[in-house]
């Protein structure tokens, strides 16, 4: 059983070695503006939850994750299917 | 349910005779391709087949949905545009308006994560330039392209469209000087131009770039390229179908999470494979091999024929470190194909002959900008820049090299690059003064980027029109100075964007902004400022320096000119207010 604060702290382990400004990680924490991940860089990160949680997260979901929160919500989602 | 053990990829051989692009319309070249065994194919992002689509498949789909089209109206001449989603849902319906005469306009798709506002907001703008019947989309992405339409257009998902069945009908007949396509890759997102290209344009490049890559029955194509962009639909959709070869494909967002993917596709094929990359996808790849994977045993390169470079600015030392990665799987620096072009010339003007690979030129970095303002400094040492040598035109291409005032400059000598002949642009769809400005009456046009020929050769050293390359997407500077101009008290004329190369030899965005304020807390507030509003409309974190008024330079018209800009704040010219870190 994976749940949604299982699946957060584990997000925030996946972040970490893409995040080399150290940027203090939240809830509200977003991709573009506080991250500055480029599109490269999230794709990465989708691919390695991808393959932590096997689960597939289609390209429409993208454009209304803005956080880290939005992320995890979904990944736990995906997960229960 | 594993498709992969229930159906097998299309042929890289059949019996059809081979027709190198030699045809009237885009139409008559998917008919005939639809003669014999071959077609596209789809993959997964873990490189296995999800659906064969062999081009018989395609032309009868097509053929039935160009009705279903028709019986909703659509004329001749009429847009249909499509988001652009790798997969046999955007073939059908792009050829379907091929088939009932209207033109398709591929649109983008959403890129990474967040930026919802601004997707549907880029969409709904293209789709105002183009002004399009209908706009279909798959079915995931519907709900945002239908918010873009409102007001615009009817919108689709396209499975529910096309599975409407449409009485028989007969089919237009398209002549070789008709529009064939719109392409709007190279226009900026807030200011788009759609280039117009006639169905003779499109084939005559394609046969151009088929005849220099030696392409026919025994290739086969694997591409990642994102079918909105010019290398993806002309380069890897059409010209294959165009010259009947097979096609592998994975989809661009699954080479973004998994690169490596692609080359597992080439490793695959026990034949010769033609594959293109921009090249930061040689350079994700080769960075994405760590010590624990075996190159030698998990891939074998040795039968890629043609890695074709092109789409940005080729840096030799990245496709060094590429070969340097994967010379174990067999793969071959003479692979490297480099080749020059742009949407404005339907796709290649020049292309480097087979087997010779990247060579490079070095240039000193003064003589590349230019004459009268550059002074050398005898105490600083020469900086050297390699400069990619992207080979010959393509047959029915004749390039001239420019200087301001128009004259024809000799060899070696760098100046505006023009082009004329057999695949240049009819023009900018509804934009006479764009097209004015880019195309001249006698059919030059004039390609905005700068560079010099050296014996039929030509060496691409910049851009002119400003645009701004960053992995592979290309930027506009407009686009940058819209956003901030958003910000209150800033004005058009206050701002200069451009890009700056990092000393690891990328490209970044660079901003210039006219500030009146001298207090350094608000200085750094409205630097803050400016940085968030260009990353939240445009996605890119962008360098910020914030000038004295009345210090940006004008062109001789009174225009911002952001070449003069950009050179005067690397020289030192423009000093920057500073800013506490």
């Amino acid at each position: 059983m994976t749940d949604r604060a299982q699946v957060y702290a584990r997000i925030i382990e996946l972040i970490e070695p893409l995040n080399p400004k150290k940027v203090a990680l939240g809830e509200n924490t977003s991709f573009a503006g506080d991250l500055e991940m480029d599109s490269l860089t999230v794709m990465d990160l989708v691919a390695s939850m991808e393959d932590e949680w096997d689960i597939v997260m289609p390209l429409n979901m993208l454009p209304d994750l803005e956080t880290i929160g939005q992320v995890a919500d979904a990944v736990t989602k995906l997960v229960k299917k | 349910m594993d498709k992969s053990l229930t159906q097998l990829p299309t042929p890289t051989f059949d019996d059809l005779a081979y027709r190198r692009a030699s045809f009237g319309t885009l139409g008559e070249a998917l008919d005939y391709a639809a003669l014999g065994k071959k077609g596209m194919n789809f993959h997964d992002a873990r490189a296995d087949l999800v659906r064969a689509y062999p081009y018989a498949e395609l032309a009868a789909d097509a053929r039935a949905q160009a009705l279903r089209l028709i019986a909703d109206g659509v004329q001749p001449g009429d847009r249909i545009a499509l988001i652009a989603e790798t997969g046999a849902g955007f073939a059908a319906a792009f050829f379907a308006a091929i088939y009932a005469g209207a033109l398709p306009v591929p649109l983008p798709l959403p890129t990474s994560f967040g930026g919802r506002e601004a997707y549907v907001d880029q969409i709904a703008t293209q789709l105002r330039s183009c002004d399009p019947k209908l706009v279909l989309s798959p079915e995931g992405l519907f709900a945002m392209v239908q918010q873009s339409a409102e007001g615009l257009c009817a919108a689709h998902d396209w499975s529910v469209y096309f599975a409407d069945r449409a009485p028989a009908a007969q089919l237009p007949q398209a002549q070789p000087t008709d529009i064939a396509y719109l392409q709007y890759s190279s226009g900026s997102t807030r200011f788009p131009h759609g280039v117009a290209v006639t169905h003779e344009a499109l084939l005559a490049n394609l046969a151009g770039h088929a005849h220099c890559m030696e392409a026919g029955d025994g290739d086969r194509v694997v591409s990642w390229l994102p079918w909105y962009h010019d290398m993806g639909l002309v380069g890897c959709m059409l010209a294959p179908l165009a010259n009947q070869i097979s096609v592998d494909y994975l989809a661009t967002e699954d080479f973004a999470r998994r690169p490596l993917s692609w080359l597992t596709l080439i490793s695959r094929n026990p034949d010769a494979t033609l594959s293109y990359s921009p090249t930061f996808g040689y350079d994700i790849c080769a960075r994405r091999i760590s010590a624990s994977i075996n190159v030698a045993e998990r891939f074998d390169l040795s039968r890629w024929r043609v890695a074709g470079n092109g789409a940005d600015m080729i840096r030799p030392e990245v496709m060094q470190a590429f070969v340097d990665v994967f010379a174990a799987a067999g793969f071959k620096a003479s692979a490297f194909l480099p080749s020059y072009g742009l949407a404005e010339a339907t796709l290649a003007v020049t292309i480097m002959p087979l087997g010779e690979g990247i060579v490079s030129d070095l240039i000193d970095e003064r003589t590349l900008s230019g004459g009268s303002s550059a002074r050398p400094d005898p105490r600083r040492p020469t900086r050297y820049r390699a400069i990619v040598n992207c080979g010959k035109a393509v047959p029915g291409l004749t390039i001239e090299i420019r200087d301001e005032a128009g004259a024809v400059l000799p060899d070696r000598t760098i100046g505006r690059v023009y082009v004329r002949g057999l695949g240049v642009m009819a023009g900018y769809f509804r934009d006479p003064e764009a097209t004015e400005a880019a195309l001249s009456p006698d059919g030059w046009l004039d390609t905005g980027d700068m560079g010099y020929l050296s014996k039929g050769s030509i060496f691409i050293v910049g851009r002119a029109k400003d645009m701004i390359i960053i992995n592979g997407k290309n930027h506009w500077p407009q686009d940058i100075e819209w956003a901030i101009e958003q910000l209150p008290g800033f004005k058009a004329g206050d701002i200069a964007a451009f890009a700056i190369t990092t000393p690891s030899g990328e490209e970044s965005p660079a901003v210039l902004v006219q500030c009146r304020t001298s207090d350094v807390d608000e200085r750094n507030a409205l630097r803050e400022a400016i940085r968030n509003k260009v990353r939240a409309i445009t996605g890119m974190t962008c360098v910020v320096e914030l000038v004295p008024p009345r210090t940006l330079p004008k062109t001789s018209s009174g225009k911002l000119s952001r070449s003069k800009a950009r050179s005067q704040y690397l020289s030192g010219e423009i000093q920057p207010f500073d800013v506490a870190a």
